[in-house]
């Protein structure tokens, strides 16, 4: 196409070397740009170089650029294919994590060989909200340059096992209503259909044009959020009612208990009472 | 209130339990939840049933609480 203005053939040109480097970009995976290894970010900018050139000069025919892009591409590929099968190898491409607090104890010369001053390691204790290095338990400076950090157990927030707590299984969500279109998908992902999502709406007293997002949890219960945010939709109540309704008949029961004079009656309502607790101690969790 | 009325409210209660629990039992798609609550499910019907009993004692002891 040498008939073509240059100016044209540099908007052709870059045009499709854009084109090239998006898939390139595309095939070399779903890594953060702060993530990247030593090799992914010489031939970043390698490719980035073979572009520029090949858009701007005319006298090179376009595939050397193809070409060029093509190789560079390939490097990171091979470098993390020898990766995935070697541990050595890994270690020396990627970098080994290095123990900066151990046992409580800032290890100076591993900070000295890293280039870590104090200043740094604070700096980064201080992004995890830990203030004080005497709560640290242990900490590693990551390959990547950050800092992860084991705090001493009676400095961490307490888990549901620290508590005792029983909880129940949680499962996550399903979006069932965007933009007041109902997704039928995630329904069925539940076995529910949509003529149990109209019913659910009727209950709540919205109509579907007026959803913005509905979702449903594990339980089958819909919450929605409506474009009207003046209108106030009812929170789930249905599982909180059950569960005051078992605690009201439980009460009920033992005052039954208390009440009456015939032996028989009195034994007959404080084993349904104890049935009752043992139903509200099995469900009460679920319900929460 | 007597107490053939308030066993009767409890009764009811019960039942409106059991009702509740089934239909969460068969919402939920969680296999845990699901035993949990059929479990409590089967309790009620056992309260149900003695409820029920005493119920009817009370009417034949006090003919004149039957509504």
């Amino acid at each position: 196409m040498p008939e073509l203005p240059d100016w044209i053939m540099i908007i052709v040109r870059s045009l499709i070397l854009l084109i090239g480097l998006f898939f390139i970009t595309k095939w070399l995976g779903k890594k953060q740009i702060s993530e990247l290894n030593t090799f992914d970010y010489i031939s970043g900018i390698v490719l980035g170089g073979i572009v520029a050139i090949h858009s701007s000069t005319l006298q090179f025919p376009l595939y050397y650029a193809l070409f060029a892009m093509l190789i560079w591409f390939s490097i990171p590929q091979l470098i993390k294919f020898i990766s995935l099968k070697s541990k050595t190898f890994r270690d020396y491409t990627q970098g080994k994590s290095t123990v900066i607090i151990q046992n409580g104890k800032i290890m100076e010369d591993n900070l000295k060989k890293e280039g870590y001053s104090t200043d740094d390691l604070l700096h980064q204790l201080r992004r995890k909200d830990i203030f004080n290095v005497a709560d640290v338990e242990f900490a590693i400076l990551e390959p990547s340059g950050s800092v992860s950090v084991l705090p001493k157990k009676d400095h961490q927030p307490p888990t549901a096992k620290d508590l005792g707590l029983q909880l129940a299984p949680h499962k996550e969500p399903q979006t069932v209503i965007m933009d007041g279109k109902v997704l039928l998908e995630p329904l069925a992902n539940l076995s529910l259909n949509p003529t149990w999502l109209e019913t659910e709406l009727e209950k709540l007293n919205v109509s579907l044009e007026n959803v913005f997002l509905g979702q449903v949890d594990h339980n089958g219960q819909l919450t929605v959020d409506l474009y009207d945010d003046q209108l106030a939709v009812p929170s789930p109540t249905e599982m909180p009612l059950l569960l005051a309704t078992m605690k009201k008949c439980q009460a009920d029961l033992e005052l039954f208990a208390l009440s009456t004079k015939n032996e028989q009656s009195k034994q007959m309502y404080e084993k349904n009472s104890q049935r009752m607790q043992e139903a509200i101690k099995r469900v009460e969790r679920y319900l929460k | 209130m007597t107490v053939g009325s308030d066993v009767r409210t409890c009764l009811a209660n019960i039942k409106n339990i059991e009702a509740t629990l089934e239909t969460l039992s068969m919402q939920t798609n969680d296999h845990e939840t699901k035993k949990a609550l059929n479990s409590a499910h089967d309790m009620m019907i056992q309260i149900k049933s003695d409820l029920t009993e005493q119920l009817h004692k009370l009417i034949n002891e006090e003919p004149q609480y039957k509504q």
